[in-house]
């Protein structure tokens, strides 16, 4: 199974990465991609059953939380039901589970984040007051100090000069090296893969 | 307001929003409710978009088709994501969920693929292109940027992500305290590229805040509108 299920990743990998490359390829890198958009599809619905499954346990040890767990499980049964019966794109699950419901928690989440943002930074001066921390909080209130409107317009100099050169040259250098860095992580990640070092489908 | 749906919609927000909003005062059970359900309906929502806009189309839709028609000779395409789909199925019985490995396998070996590709093509090429582009004097006059300010600016945002980059070296060895013991002239790098670290990390602290605060003044605005509406006042 181990040898298999090597041989599996390898070809499909080479044979996807080779449509990338070359034009004759690119008939099976669809086909491929497409079974690949299937199986990602059914991976998610098996995730979501352990998901009842762990929470469906909860209530049946009747845990402390057990409750909630229940909610979490009617909520679920209840969208998935109607996602089914009446297709996600109708007007009525829009409102009701989009609009009502997934929407104005994701932006109150988001909302909650100033609060925990700042309760985060004022905990990291006191508890790690290093060089990195004290750039980093002045960087932040250098870019808050620059971006505030005040009545008689931006703050001179800060606003009109400093704000944009930090944000749009040294913080541009110190992302790119971050991006280009997770890039070579990707790419060191998907080789390894493909020369079969690394193999988190199982076996060693 | 008339009862309508618009209502249902306004009223289902204001309710979700003041429970998650009342974790202000603390954990409490009534944001748990709200983040509970949230996952819930939001799980089984993914659940019914995965069902319609990708097995339904891709998968049943085709097989039903086939079946039909009697063209089987279309079908033989459809084997393999059946046999994975029968695979991975198997993850349910824990007996069984060893043949889901083969399932596994191939969604591994896709985003390999994928993920290489993608980091070349969509990362690690275009930004080194935009910092090599910093120094094009065509591109700069056409910008309106004069000669001093590229070969300055540009000599920063080199510096930025070379020493960006020798600070995540990924071939330093570990000190005996956990440490990275690396060669003297990329310690100092490292040591520069923490300056540019903190840096980004502060503006995109910076802007990330700005969001959240605005999100928080939209759902405030929302709770008063909402109320407002409801009680006749505006």
């Amino acid at each position: 199974m181990r040898v298999l299920t090597a041989i599996i990743a390898i070809a499909v990998g080479i044979l996807i990465l080779l449509g990338y490359f070359f034009t004759q390829a690119e008939v099976v890198q669809a086909v491929l991609l497409d079974w690949a958009i299937i199986l990602a599809g059914t991976a998610t619905l098996i995730g979501i059953f352990n998901l009842i499954t762990v929470h469906a346990d909860k209530i049946r040890r009747r845990e402390k939380d057990g409750v909630y767990s229940a909610i979490l499980i009617i909520g679920l049964v209840g969208a998935f039901f109607f996602g089914i019966v009446l297709k996600p794109q109708s007007s009525f699950l829009q409102s009701v589970l989009l609009e009502g419901i997934i929407i104005p928690v994701e932006a109150s989440l988001m909302g909650l984040l100033a609060v925990s943002l700042l309760y985060a930074a004022v905990r990291l001066m006191r508890r790690r007051a290093d060089m990195m921390s004290i750039i980093f909080i002045l960087t932040a209130a250098l870019i808050f100090l620059g971006s505030v409107t005040l009545p008689f317009g931006e703050m001179p100099l800060i606003g009109t000069l400093i704000r944009p050169w930090v944000s749009q040259i040294w913080a541009v250098g110190g992302a790119r090296g971050i991006l280009i860095g997770v890039g070579l992580g990707a790419l060191m990640t998907g080789l390894r893969v493909l020369f079969g070092i690394d193999r988190p489908y199982g076996g060693k | 307001m008339a009862f309508s749906l618009d209502l249902v919609t306004g009223a289902l927000g204001f309710l979700f929003t003041v429970l998650i909003l009342s974790y202000l005062i603390g954990d409490n059970p009534l944001f748990k409710i709200a983040v509970y359900l949230f996952v819930g309906v939001a799980s089984g929502y993914t659940a019914a978009v995965v069902f319609w806009q990708v097995l339904y189309p891709k998968l049943f839709l085709p097989t039903v088709l086939i079946l039909q028609t009697g063209d089987f000779m279309r079908g033989v395409l459809l084997v393999v994501p059946w046999l994975g789909f029968a695979f991975i199925l198997m993850k349910i019985s824990p007996r069984l969920a060893g043949i889901a490995r083969i399932t596994m396998a191939f969604l591994v070996g896709a985003g390999a693929a994928v993920t290489i590709a993608g980091a070349l093509t969509g990362t690690i090429i275009p930004q080194m292109i935009a910092t090599i582009d910093f120094f094009d004097p065509s591109l700069a006059a056409a910008r309106n940027i004069s000669a001093f300010e590229v070969l300055g600016n540009g000599t920063i945002l080199l510096v930025g992500v070379v020493t960006t980059l020798a600070y995540f070296h990924f071939g330093a060895r570990q000190k005996p305290d956990g440490s990275p013991k690396r060669f003297a002239p990329i310690d100092l790098l490292s040591w520069i590229g923490r300056i540019f670290i903190g840096i980004t990390l502060g503006v995109i602290f910076a802007g990330v805040y700005a969001a959240a605060l605005s999100a928080m003044i939209e759902r405030i605005n929302f709770l008063i509108n909402f109320l407002t509406s409801l009680l006749g006042m505006s």
